[in-house]
C-alpha cells in the first residue's frame, strides 16, 4: 500500500464553514412559501383545500381576502403552490423560529424580517452566553415521537461543518444538567409521562424549545388517539422552531432567542 | 416472467390443499389463495414456509365487517431467491369468534405482527405465548382497538396505571439497568432493560413504541396524494423507500405504468438515500468505538450528501421526490454534472476514510466478535436488510423483487454469483462484518448511481385516472438501506384509503437485538445498536 503523508489523510484543511449563511442554501430548497399578488383575488377554497395540515386560513374583511400561512404547521409539501401557482410561490428562505405561537403566522401582506448568517448569529449567541452563564449553554434533546428527521438535523449541529460547540452549546445526556430542552414529535400519548418527567427532573430557570412543525403543532400527525398535537398541550413551550425539518441555520437562530428569552426572565 | 413461477405454486398448493381452498387469485405478482376455514392457516402457512422456502414477509388484519366479510387476516410469504412472487394466504375470521390459530411456534417471525394485531383489533392468537401489549402502552384501555372501523380516529382516551411485567432475573448478584425511553444520545425513543451479572449481558428486553403516531388509522381518513406525504414521514431517512413503495401501491391498483426516466430518478434518490444513511451510520460505529476523527471525517461527507439532496430536490432528506405516477423532481443536465462531480469527490474522501479506519487495530479490536447475530435467529425472525446479508442470509429486494429500474443492474455472470455465494458464507454477523457490508453497499450504490445516470428522454410522471376502483389492493416494495420495506394498501370508496399496512424494515429487525449482545458487555450495546441502525418511529408507526 501507498504511504500516504498526514495531510493526505487528515483531509481537506478546515471544513468548517466560516460562512455558512443564507448563501448556502441552494436556490431549490424549500424554506418557506410566499405569496405573490396582493390582494388575493383567486378561488380560495382549492387553496385551503389543498394543504394536508391545514396551515392556510382566509380572512375577508371589506371585500379583501387575505389568506395566511401558519409556518408551525406547514410542512413545505408545496401543494399550495401547485393549485395556485400564480398566488404562493416556493422560497428558499426558511421561516424564523419565535417566542409566541401566534407569531408563527404570516400574512400574504406582511414583511420578511432581515437575515444573517450561521456564522454571525454563532458569534452573537457565545458573547450572550458567556454574559448570562460564564459558562456553556447546556441542551437535552428529547424525541417525543419525532419521525427522526429533525434529529438528523440535530445531529448535523454538532457534525465539523456547523461545529456548534464552538459556539459554547454543548448537549448533555441527563436532563438535570441541561438549560434547554430541544423537543421534537407531536408528542405521542406513549411518550407523554417521560416527556414530563424530563421537564420536571430539568433545574429551574429552564427553556423549552419546540422543535419543528410536529412539535409546534402535530404537523402532518395532528391531533388523534396516539398524539396530543403539538409539544405545548403537553408541557410549556417558549420557543416555536418551524420547519419540516428545521435546517441547522434556523436551528440556532432558534437557540439565540431561547438565550434572549432567558436573559430577559432572569431579570 | 413471474406468470411462470405463481403458475408453478398455484399448481402446487391447490394439488395438495384443493379441498381447504375456495378460490385462488392473481395480482401482479401475488398469489392470493382463500382460505374455507380459519383453523387451516396453520397447515397451509406452515407448508408454504416450509416445503416452498418462503420467508414471513407481513401478517395484514382488516377490519372488513361492513362488507360482510367479518375480519379479514393475510399472511403474506414472499420468495427471496430470484423468484418474484408473494403469497397471500387469506382468512376470514367470524365477529363473534375473534380468535384464530396462532403460527408462531413454527413460524417465530409472526409473533409480533400476531401481538400487533391483538392490540389494533383484538383478535386473540390461540396458542401465541406471549400476548403481552406490544403497540398500546400500559396506560391504554384494554378494550380500544384502534384501527377497528367504529374507533373514531380523534378519541382520546384516559390515562389508566398499569405496569408493563419485564422479564425478572434473579438470582445473587443480578442487577437490572433501565434505560429510556430518553436516551443521552441525540436518537429516538426506546426503552432498554438489561439483567447484569458485573457488566455481562443475562438478558436484553426491549420495549418499543412510545413514537407510536397512529399512521395506519391516519391514513384512513387522508385524501391518497395526502397520504404520500405521510409515507415520507414514516420515518425521516427512510423517505424515499416509503414513498416509492406506498406510490408503487397505487400505481398497480390504478394500473398505471410510470416514465422510464421516473423509474430512473426514483432509483438515483433510493441510492443518494442509501448513501447518506450508511455514511451516517459508519460515522455512529467510528463514534461509539470512542474514535471521534473518523465519526468527523464521515459526518463530513454526510453533510456534503445531503447538501447534494438540497440541491437536487429542495430537501435535505429528500422530502417531495416521489409523486404517484413518478416522480416530482427532474435531474436535468446540470444537477448530473453536479452529481458526478461530487460524488467523485466523495468517493476518493470516503476510501481514504475506511483505509484509514481499517487500518487501527484498537478500531478492528472492538468491532471483531462483537454483537454477534446467531445465524438460527436470525432464519427464524426473518431478518431483512444488512443485518440479514452480515450474517450471510442472502436477501436484497432489489435484487428478488426488482422494482423502479433495478432490474437493469441485476445481471450477474455465473462467476460473479459464485463469489458472491463464497463471499456470503464467511460471514459470521458481528459488527465488523455489519461495517465491512455497508461500506461495500456504499460502493454498490455510487455504482448503481452512475449507471442510472443515462436517463430516457421521456416525461417525470403519467396522470393516474381520477376514480381509483374500490375494495382493490396491491403490494409494494423496496429495499430501504436498513432493508426490506413493504407497504400494503387497499382502497375504500371515494377515492379514500380502506387499509394502510406498513412494514418496514425495523420490525423485522428489533428483535434481533436482544439475541445478539447476549455475549457483551454492557459499554458494547451502543456499538451493536449502532451496527444495526434501527428506526424506532419506522417500527412504531
Amino acid at each position: 500500500m501507498k504511504k500516504k503523508s498526514d495531510k493526505e489523510i487528515l483531509g481537506n484543511d478546515i471544513e468548517t464553514v466560516r460562512d455558512i449563511g443564507n448563501r448556502s442554501i441552494s436556490s431549490n430548497y424549500r424554506g418557506s412559501i410566499s405569496f405573490n399578488v396582493e390582494p388575493f383575488n383567486g378561488n380560495e377554497e382549492s387553496i385551503l383545500d389543498s394543504c394536508p395540515t391545514r396551515a392556510l386560513s382566509a380572512t375577508k374583511d371589506n371585500k379583501r381576502t387575505t389568506i395566511a400561512v401558519d409556518h408551525g404547521k406547514c410542512i413545505m409539501c408545496g401543494y399550495c403552490s401547485q393549485a395556485s401557482p400564480e398566488f404562493i410561490t416556493i422560497q428558499s428562505k426558511p421561516a424564523s423560529p419565535t417566542k409566541i405561537k401566534k407569531q408563527l403566522s404570516e400574512y400574504s401582506n406582511s414583511q420578511i424580517q432581515s437575515e444573517k448568517s450561521f456564522e454571525e448569529i454563532g458569534n452573537v449567541l457565545r458573547e450572550k452566553i458567556k454574559k448570562m452563564f460564564g459558562r456553556s449553554l447546556a441542551i437535552r434533546e428529547v424525541d417525543a415521537g419525532s419521525c427522526n428527521g429533525c434529529e438528523i438535523e440535530i445531529t448535523a449541529l454538532n457534525n465539523p461543518i456547523y461545529d456548534i460547540e464552538r459556539f459554547g452549546i454543548h448537549f448533555v445526556a441527563s436532563p438535570r444538567h441541561a438549560d434547554v430542552l430541544l423537543v421534537t414529535g407531536p408528542a405521542s400519548k406513549n411518550m407523554e409521562i417521560a416527556l414530563l418527567r424530563t421537564y420536571e427532573a430539568t433545574p429551574s430557570p429552564k427553556i423549552v424549545i419546540a422543535v419543528g412543525a410536529c412539535a409546534c403543532s402535530g404537523g402532518i400527525f395532528g391531533d388523534t388517539y396516539a398524539t396530543t398535537g403539538g409539544i405545548d398541550k403537553a408541557i410549556p413551550v417558549d420557543v416555536y422552531i418551524p420547519g419540516c425539518p428545521p435546517r441547522p441555520e434556523v436551528l440556532i437562530q432558534g437557540l439565540l432567542l431561547a438565550v434572549d428569552r432567558m436573559i430577559t426572565n432572569g431579570k | 416472467m413471474n406468470k411462470i413461477w405463481i403458475e408453478k405454486y398455484k399448481k402446487e398448493i391447490l394439488g395438495k390443499f384443493e379441498n381447504k381452498i375456495d378460490v385462488a387469485l392473481e395480482n401482479y405478482n401475488e398469489l392470493h389463495l382463500f382460505l374455507k376455514n380459519a383453523q387451516d392457516i396453520p397447515e397451509i402457512c406452515n407448508y408454504i414456509y416450509g416445503n416452498l422456502g418462503t420467508r414471513l414477509t407481513t401478517v395484514i388484519c382488516t377490519d372488513e365487517r361492513k362488507l360482510g366479510n367479518g375480519f379479514v387476516i393475510r399472511h403474506v410469504f414472499g420468495k427471496e431467491n430470484g423468484e418474484d412472487v408473494f403469497i397471500f394466504v387469506t382468512s376470514k375470521i367470524d365477529e363473534s369468534i375473534l380468535s384464530y390459530p396462532s403460527i408462531a411456534m413454527a413460524i417465530p417471525a409472526a409473533t409480533l405482527h400476531e401481538r400487533e394485531i391483538h392490540d389494533m383489533f383484538g383478535i386473540i392468537p390461540i396458542d401465541n405465548p406471549d400476548t403481552r401489549p406490544l403497540v398500546l402502552h400500559d396506560h391504554w384501555d384494554k378494550n380500544i382497538f384502534p384501527l377497528r372501523k367504529d374507533f373514531g380516529l380523534n378519541t382520546k382516551i384516559p390515562r389508566q396505571e398499569r405496569e408493563y411485567p419485564f422479564l425478572k432475573v434473579q438470582g445473587e448478584g443480578i442487577c437490572e439497568i433501565p434505560v429510556g425511553p430518553v436516551h443521552a444520545g441525540i436518537i429516538e425513543p426506546g426503552h432498554f432493560r438489561f439483567s447484569v451479572m458485573g457488566e455481562n449481558i443475562i438478558n436484553l428486553e426491549t420495549r418499543l413504541f412510545y413514537a407510536h403516531k397512529g399512521i395506519e388509522k391516519l391514513a384512513e381518513s387522508m385524501k391518497i396524494d395526502d397520504v404520500l406525504l405521510l409515507s415520507e414521514r414514516i420515518a425521516g431517512d427512510e423517505s424515499i423507500a416509503n414513498s416509492t413503495a406506498f406510490c408503487q401501491s397505487i400505481e398497480k391498483i390504478a394500473s398505471v405504468t410510470i416514465p422510464k426516466r421516473a423509474q430512473q430518478i426514483r432509483t438515483i434518490f433510493g441510492e443518494l438515500e442509501r448513501l447518506y444513511n450508511h455514511m451516517g451510520s459508519l460515522a455512529g460505529i467510528s463514534m461509539d468505538v470512542g474514535f471521534p476523527f473518523g465519526s468527523s471525517r464521515l459526518n463530513i461527507l454526510k453533510e456534503r450528501l445531503m447538501k447534494l439532496n438540497e440541491s437536487l430536490s429542495g430537501s435535505r432528506i429528500l422530502f417531495g421526490v416521489n409523486r404517484i405516477g413518478g416522480v416530482r423532481c427532474n435531474i436535468t443536465d446540470e444537477s448530473k454534472k453536479i452529481i458526478t462531480e461530487s460524488m467523485d469527490f466523495i468517493l476518493s474522501d470516503f476510501e481514504n476514510i475506511v483505509t484509514l479506519l481499517k487500518s487501527k487495530s484498537s478500531f478492528i479490536d472492538r468491532l471483531k466478535d462483537t454483537g454477534i447475530i446467531p445465524k438460527r435467529a436470525a432464519q427464524d425472525l426473518g431478518l431483512v436488510g444488512v443485518a440479514a446479508r452480515c450474517i450471510g442470509i442472502d436477501v436484497d429486494t432489489r435484487r428478488d423483487h426488482p422494482y423502479s429500474s433495478y432490474l437493469l443492474h441485476k445481471k450477474e455472470t455465473p462467476h460473479e454469483v459464485m463469489q458472491r455465494e463464497i463471499s456470503m458464507q464467511k460471514r459470521n454477523g458481528d459488527v465488523l462484518t455489519r461495517f465491512e457490508v455497508r461500506v461495500q453497499e456504499v460502493l454498490e450504490s455510487f455504482d448503481i448511481i452512475r449507471a442510472s445516470l443515462n436517463l430516457e428522454n421521456d416525461s417525470l410522471y403519467v396522470n393516474r385516472p381520477q376514480n381509483l376502483e374500490p375494495f382493490r389492493s396491491a403490494l409494494g416494495y423496496t429495499e430501504s438501506h436498513r432493508g426490506q420495506t413493504v407497504h400494503w394498501v387497499m382502497t375504500g370508496e371515494n377515492n379514500s384509503i380502506f387499509r394502510y399496512k406498513v412494514r418496514t424494515a425495523s420490525f423485522f429487525n428489533w428483535p434481533i437485538i436482544e439475541q445478539s449482545v447476549l455475549n457483551d458487555i454492557v459499554p458494547d450495546f451502543p456499538l451493536v445498536n449502532k451496527s444495526l441502525d434501527l428506526s424506532y418511529s419506522g417500527n412504531d408507526l
